[in-house]
């Protein structure tokens, strides 16, 4: 296994870091999905971004409208 | 001709000259729901009383000498994961069990100030994390997949269940059920449909827009949507612009990118004639096509999923602590693997996104349109999990559908799909359109021209009742929300 690939255990231990206890049974499929996700995401890599800022999603002048509106379940896609 | 089989267009028309009674449409299409369904399972939740009551306000209106809105009575389905007030958002998930929203989402209050009707809430892959809608067959051969997320709007317009509907559209579900069953369906520029009140995949990727049977059909349910909103931050002040498109086909002075790399590589050989006879019909109708580079495409599945995993993951965080074993396995085990994203990955496909909206409207300087392929090939087999190209690359259902779709999804720009032929297996192929930001009346006006070089498009040729009331096996039998809900 690359030294960069996760381990049942570690997967287990990253998400319980993340404040979500997996159970024993699902330790090995989540540490290999997470590995497929990281294969994917990690040709970004090799871009030099320089100053390129990350895109923005919000306007800021709105932002207490937002947080008024953001309040239950289902607004939370405002 | 039955009422159900008319495109929004043509009933909206006849309702107003009194040809049609809104009760007359909404009957036949509730009762092409009740034959079809058992077939399709596009459906949660079939609203009847609800629809029949909306036609009587719209019958009413139009016999005291009011005005009529722009949609009036028309029969819609919504996807969902949009807030209508007083019904479940299931998102097609146990986890919403109980669920009722409180208030309409902006889009539902503004199609039912239109008149529209509310003939049910339709299917979704689970919270719209997928492309195939297992719950829902395709309209064409239900041995197929639906495609997804929006697969049950897909099929409800594409079998006359519904005379048009919305979907949401975060790495191609609108446009991806749409091409694979045969009608319209358009991710309008980010931010141009209000997302309040719509339950969210991935903030900084999710589009709400319309499934019709006609290009004309899509423009006139944008026109009931579109606008500014002050309750979705990605919502910014429009121009109230005609997107409407007329009569006149000629397509002189637009410049047609036709892309030389990515959008045909790995394409099934049928869905590339179909896509470039298209293209070559455009031509004919006065359009110059110019080869374009499509930009960064290595990057597209990376930046794609760096910004939706982590999103994903964040809006489930609560219920997939408190709930996980409610969620169905495939959308579980990407919200937990989610959970182990680093920060930096996340930052680096924004930064990312930022550099390909940038090339992407650079490319847009030198066409109006960029015109491919929307899905690599029609629709696979319910049970069937890859394809392998020519080549012997072996790619998941899912990965191929959204190759195509999720570059509209990262910059924002606009696309819309348009059924473009079949193959030879009878399956539909379609076309998407992409193009600068507000520019939906250029695609319209380019789809509108095309549909009209060929004949009415029929409706998917679905059956009838199955004898014991059942439909037909296969796979997607397997999972039925239905019942689960």
């Amino acid at each position: 296994m690359p030294a960069a690939e996760l381990t049942p255990p570690e997967a287990a231990r990253w998400a319980a870091r993340t404040g979500l206890p997996l159970p024993a049974d699902r330790h090995a499929e989540v540490a290999a999905t997470a590995d497929h996700i990281h294969s994917v995401v990690s040709v970004l890599r090799e871009l030099d971004f320089g100053d390129t800022p990350p895109a923005a999603d919000y306007r800021a002048a709105e932002e207490g409208d937002q947080q008024r509106a953001g309040t239950g379940e289902n607004n939370a896609a405002v | 001709m039955q009422p159900y089989e008319l495109s929004l267009t043509a009933a909206a028309d006849r309702i107003r000259t009194r040809q049609l009674s809104p009760v007359e449409l909404v009957d036949s299409v509730l009762d092409r729901i009740e034959r079809t369904e058992p077939h399709l399972r596009a459906y949660v939740t079939v609203t009847a009383d609800r629809a029949r009551s909306s036609a009587r306000r719209a019958e009413q209106e139009l016999s005291a000498g009011r005005a009529a809105g722009p949609l009036p009575g028309i029969p819609m389905g919504l996807k969902d994961m949009i807030d209508v007030a007083g019904v479940a958002t299931t998102g097609s998930s146990r986890v919403r069990e109980g669920h009722r929203a409180d208030a309409d989402s902006t889009a539902a209050a503004r199609l039912t100030a239109a008149g529209a009707a509310l003939v049910g809430k339709t299917h979704t892959h689970e919270f719209a994390y997928g492309l195939t809608t297992p719950q829902t067959r395709n309209a064409w051969d239900q041995e197929r997949v639906a495609g997804g997320s929006s697969g049950g709007s897909a099929v409800a317009v594409a079998a006359g269940a519904a005379t048009f509907a919305l979907g949401t559209d975060t790495g191609g579900s609108i446009r991806v059920p749409a091409a694979l069953n045969g009608i319209v369906g358009l991710k309008p520029t980010y931010g141009l449909v209000p997302r309040h009140g719509v339950t969210s995949l991935s903030w900084s990727l999710d589009h709400v827009g319309p499934l019709t049977r006609t290009v004309e059909d899509a423009a006139a349910v944008l026109a009931a949507l579109a606008g500014d909103a002050p309750r979705d931050p990605a919502s910014a002040p429009t121009p109230s612009t005609d997107r409407q498109p007329d009569a006149d086909m000629d397509l002189t002075g637009l410049r047609v990118g036709v892309p030389v790399n990515y959008y045909f590589d790995h394409v099934d050989p049928e869905v590339e004639a179909a896509v470039r006879r298209a293209v070559d019909r455009l031509a004919e109708l006065g359009a110059h096509l110019v080869d374009v580079e499509i930009p960064m495409t290595r990057y597209i599945q990376a930046v794609q999923w760096g910004l939706m995993v982590p999103e994903a993951t964040a809006y489930h965080e609560r219920t997939l602590r408190s709930v996980p074993e409610r969620y169905a396995a495939d959308v579980r085990i990407l919200l937990e693997a989610g959970e182990l994203m680093p920060a930096g990955d996340y930052l680096r496909a924004q930064r990312a996104r930022t550099l390909m909206r940038r090339s992407w409207l650079s490319t847009l300087e030198e066409v109006d349109v960029i015109a491919a392929p929307t899905v690599p090939t029609t629709a696979a087999k319910a049970d069937q999990p890859t394809l392998t190209w020519p080549d012997g690359t072996v790619e998941t259902v899912s990965d191929a559908y959204v190759r195509l779709s999720a570059p509209a999804n990262i910059t924002g720009l606009p696309a819309l799909t348009l059924p473009v032929g079949h193959d030879r297996a009878g399956m539909p192929i379609g076309m998407q359109l992409m193009g600068r930001p507000q520019s939906e009346a250029v695609l319209l006006r380019a789809g509108h021209a095309y549909e009209r070089t060929g004949p009415p498009r029929t409706l998917a040729p679905v059956g009838g009742t199955a004898p014991d009331g059942t439909a037909p096996g296969g796979p997607a039998a397997a999972v039925d929300a239905m019942t689960l809900l």
